[in-house]
């Protein structure tokens, strides 16, 4: 404090009172001070964009699908039954992820999925369903934040289980490729025959889509997965061998 | 700026901490629950879908 004193009566000469010396600032002096102190508040703020990005929006949309989840295993506790899809149509199994279960439901509206499930496409290209003839069940799920349900994508390798769970079936697929990296404009992808996947016929088809490279959207990552065998659900909702162990 | 509003709180210097420390948090949570939640559809980090019809767009696949 006692050389700030002596600082400023060495360069203000003017003989203000005592109490007014302290704010006599050079004007370019406050300007420069000010624009420090918010380019200080800029990057905190940023800061703590990443923090809300990457944990504060997990937190949110764990919770969120925990409660939905819930929601749909209380509809499911009188037993297997009649498909009932109201408030979404079953829970994604991806061992080699590492990440539970993921509700799926409809849409890929970033509203939905910022709930932490996953979504079934409706546009550009409409996904079939599990239990349909044929067709591609393709889904999109966060990498980060907002639950990041499929944050792990990179781990699944070809021949790794990914089975659907809905109320009254198993619906067990083989992971047969995976592209790491494709335009976010390549809707081939998703197509009911996703010919880009080296496949030619008709069949019943996985794909998973979600960002990549890690913390960012610049590409997308896809997961290809064809339909192995289904296996009923039984009374006490035995898991098929794939989950187990 | 910081320097301004400090000397304009009232109090001792413990009090202005505690109204200091208040208005931080106050900052803090009107960020995490309005701020943030307005500026991230606007920002291209949490587009997970493909989709051919728009350019670049935040709501991909709505």
């Amino acid at each position: 404090m006692a050389a700030r004193t002596e600082h400023d009566e060495r360069t203000d000469t003017s003989a203000s009172p005592p109490p007014a010396r302290r704010r006599v600032r050079h004007p370019v002096a406050t300007a420069v001070s000010v624009f420090g102190e918010l380019l200080i508040t800029a990057g905190l703020v940023l800061a703590l964009f990443v923090v809300y990005s990457l944990w504060w929006t997990n937190v949110l949309a764990d919770r969120e699908a925990d409660r939905q989840g819930d929601t749909v295993r209380s509809k499911w506790a009188d037993g297997p039954g009649a498909l009932d899809t109201k408030d979404g149509i079953g829970f994604l199994h991806a061992p080699a992820m590492k990440n539970g279960e993921v509700l799926v439901k409809k849409g890929t509206d970033p509203k939905n999925l910022n709930n932490g499930i996953a979504g079934y496409y409706t546009d550009p290209v409409e996904s079939a369903l599990p239990w349909d003839d044929e067709g591609n069940f393709t889904l999109a799920a966060h990498r980060d934040g907002h639950g990041a349900k499929f944050h792990n994508i990179h781990k699944l390798k070809n021949g790794d289980p990914v089975v659907f769970e809905t109320k009254d079936t198993w619906y067990v697929y083989k992971v047969y490729k995976t592209l790491p990296e494709t335009s976010k404009f390549n809707v081939d992808v998703i197509q009911p025959v996703p010919e880009e996947s080296g496949v030619k016929k008709p069949g019943r088809y996985i794909t998973l889509t979600t960002c990549t490279p890690v913390y960012t959207s610049k590409y997308r990552y896809i997961v290809w997965g064809e339909l192995e065998r289904t296996e009923k659900v039984d009374k006490d909702r035995t898991k098929p061998v794939e989950l187990l162990g | 700026m910081y320097g301004w509003i400090w000397r304009h709180l009232p109090g001792n210097a413990w009090v202005r901490s505690i109204i200091a420390l208040a208005l931080i948090l106050a900052v803090v949570y009107a960020l995490f629950q309005y701020v943030f939640p307005w500026a991230e559809p606007l920002l291209p980090f949490g587009d997970v879908t493909v989709d051919g019809a728009s350019a670049g767009g935040a709501g991909a696949g709505q």
